[in-house]
């Protein structure tokens, strides 16, 4: 039997694998074809303080190995959020995250003071949606911004608190150093690349949006070498992410110094992916005769 | 729990002309829930799935064929599918045509839309409910299914762009004839064009606009198949959205055209 169970500062997950913000929704339509409460964890929709109807579509273009959206946080609300989907997220019997995508500071301020007073299990501050104008990934580019912000959300809440990465920087273990410095308990990396797709007839962006964030097995690479470079920064767990469909592939990123993994896009195209991503690493790990998932975190041998 | 993902063999290809080919695959599960008007999603090669309305069933062999258009990667490689071939597929997906209170239909397609409103005349056929079949094309090479609407529904009318065919002009135009003649009482089994002819049209946005308008105008009840570009065609990627209007409140909302949709209240649609 291997011992499935990871440690993410205070909060225990009773497997590492968590699936990822805005591709499982609330777990509802999810839940119809999986136990849910065999997966790691849920992050929820990026949430902000009022309703948000998101960009106008096309909202979606695929590329080579993977898709570029610009859904642009389309959300109930906070207050919908926590009257009606809560609820319901917490009688699955799993580890239940609340991801926030404020504009501003305040409003992340907010919505932290809100979820506070919920029996929510972890907040995730979300520092890096491509697809809105304001907040989000401006915040997520500047290690002094997320200092601030960071730390003022930290003074809202005792939750613990998550702070997800845009790797749309230079130097992601600065960001990540700033999120740690200002009292995040971990921080999860990576959320989409900015990108495009241009539809070569028309000579227009194939998304209303002009500009998307691209995810799936083509961001891989880049998410593995941002995982292992912030894991060696950080002494705050860190939770990868980026284009994981296999167990193998959330191994690999626990490898390069993960203590848990987020998986997106996977559910997307196999709507069993968490579900079927566990049993993999389980069976790897037997196989291997590796007794905890732990015993895989930052063994990477590099040259 | 409900299995969603289905490995179901190809048990026939057959290729139309150089644009359409018609899969067929097994699977009693999907066979055994499918509701005209929604879709199944097809794995292929490519990333993401793709999404085609079911287009036929026979719950007695347990077969449903889907209508492809070949357009991409993707497409082709699906439309190249050989009998024996296994492929995951994740259905029957979505919100379909509802034709409770129906004594007369009228179906209205275009193009690729006119495949899944095949399987409306299949299941008007079998309520005992009459079916009018209006399907506007490019041009008479393009006119698929020509045929088959013809065996299944009381009367066709077919149109094309380029002339040819029944009607010269859009699937829109031919429904004006449609609508003037029953209303005059010299087509259709019904006494009277009434609240219990129902309009289901699938096809290009601006010839289904023009029929739901056509249609709300004649005081007819119409449901229209929308389509926007999908990510997972199960609710959770949010990316498919469509406008629609809540009568109740007036609010304009951003819905799911693969859950809440693709077929929608022509009503409640903002075009």
């Amino acid at each position: 039997m291997v011992n499935t169970h990871v440690q993410i500062g205070e909060l225990t997950l009773k497997n590492p694998v968590i699936a990822a913000s805005g591709t499982f929704g609330f777990g509802r339509e999810m839940q119809q074809w999986n136990n849910l409460s065999q997966i790691g964890g849920i992050s929820s929709k990026g949430l902000t303080l009022n309703p948000r109807l998101g960009n106008d579509p096309t909202r979606v273009a695929e590329t080579a190995s993977g898709m570029l959206n610009s859904v642009g946080l389309q959300n109930p609300g906070l207050q919908a959020f926590i009257e009606h989907e809560l609820p319901f997220m917490l009688g699955l019997g799993t580890t239940v995250i609340a991801n926030i995508a404020g504009h501003s500071l305040e409003e992340n301020v907010q919505m932290a003071m809100q979820l506070d007073q919920t029996a929510v299990h972890a907040i995730e501050l979300n520092l890096s949606c491509p697809n809105v104008n304001k907040g989000c990934m401006a915040f997520g580019s500047s290690a002094h911004l997320i200092q601030e912000v960071v730390r003022a959300v930290r003074q809202s809440t005792t939750k613990p608190l998550w702070v997800k990465l845009t790797p749309n920087v230079t130097a992601i273990s600065e960001m990540a150093l700033a999120a740690e410095s200002a009292g995040a308990d971990a921080v999860c990396l990576i959320n989409t690349l900015l990108g495009m797709a241009i539809d070569r007839r028309s000579r227009r962006p194939v998304l209303r949006n002009n500009t998307g964030g691209l995810s799936g097995p083509a961001v891989k690479p880049v998410a593995l070498r941002m995982v292992w470079d912030v894991a060696k920064s950080v002494s705050i767990p860190v939770i990868g992410m980026g284009g994981i469909m296999t167990g193998e592939d959330a191994l690999e990123f626990m490898i390069a110094g993960a203590t848990a993994v987020q998986v997106g896009t996977a559910n997307l195209v196999k709507p069993t992916a968490c579900q079927d991503i566990i049993n993999e690493m389980i069976m790897i790990a037997t196989a291997e005769k590796i007794t905890s998932f732990s015993q895989y975190t930052g063994t990477l041998k590099t040259w | 729990m409900t299995q969603i993902e289905f490995n179901c063999p190809v048990v026939n290809q057959h290729r139309l002309n150089d644009q359409f080919v018609i899969l067929t695959l097994k699977s009693a599960a999907i066979c055994d829930t499918a509701q005209p008007g929604q879709f199944v999603n097809l794995s292929c090669q490519e990333f993401l799935r793709r999404p085609f309305g079911i287009m036929a069933i026979d719950r007695a062999t347990n077969e449903f064929q889907v209508g492809i258009q070949i357009k991409g990667k993707g497409t082709k490689q699906l439309a190249g599918l050989k009998i024996g071939d296994i492929v995951s597929i994740l259905g029957p997906l979505g919100h379909g045509f509802d034709m409770t209170g129906a004594r007369r239909i009228i179906t209205v397609g275009g193009g690729t839309g006119v495949f899944p409103l095949y399987f409306v005349h299949q299941t008007a056929k079998e309520l005992g409910i009459e079916r009018i079949a209006i399907c506007g094309y490019r041009s008479v090479e393009d006119a698929i299914l020509r045929d088959e609407f013809k065996a299944i529904a009381n009367r066709t009318v077919f149109a094309s762009d380029t002339g040819g065919l029944d009607v010269i002009g859009h699937a829109g135009h031919a429904l004006q004839i449609a609508l003037e003649q029953l209303a005059s009482n010299t087509i259709g089994s019904q006494p009277t064009l009434d609240q219990s002819t129902f309009i289901l049209t699938c096809g290009p946005k601006i010839m289904m606009q023009k029929v739901a308008e056509m249609a709300l105008a004649n005081g007819l009840s119409c449901q229209v198949s929308l389509e926007e570009h999908m990510g997972c065609g199960i609710g959770i990627c949010l990316v498919c959205v469509c406008k629609i209007k809540n009568h109740e409140t007036a609010e304009i909302n951003h819905q799911r055209c693969c859950v809440e949709g693709p077929v929608f209240a022509a009503e409640d649609v903002v075009w």
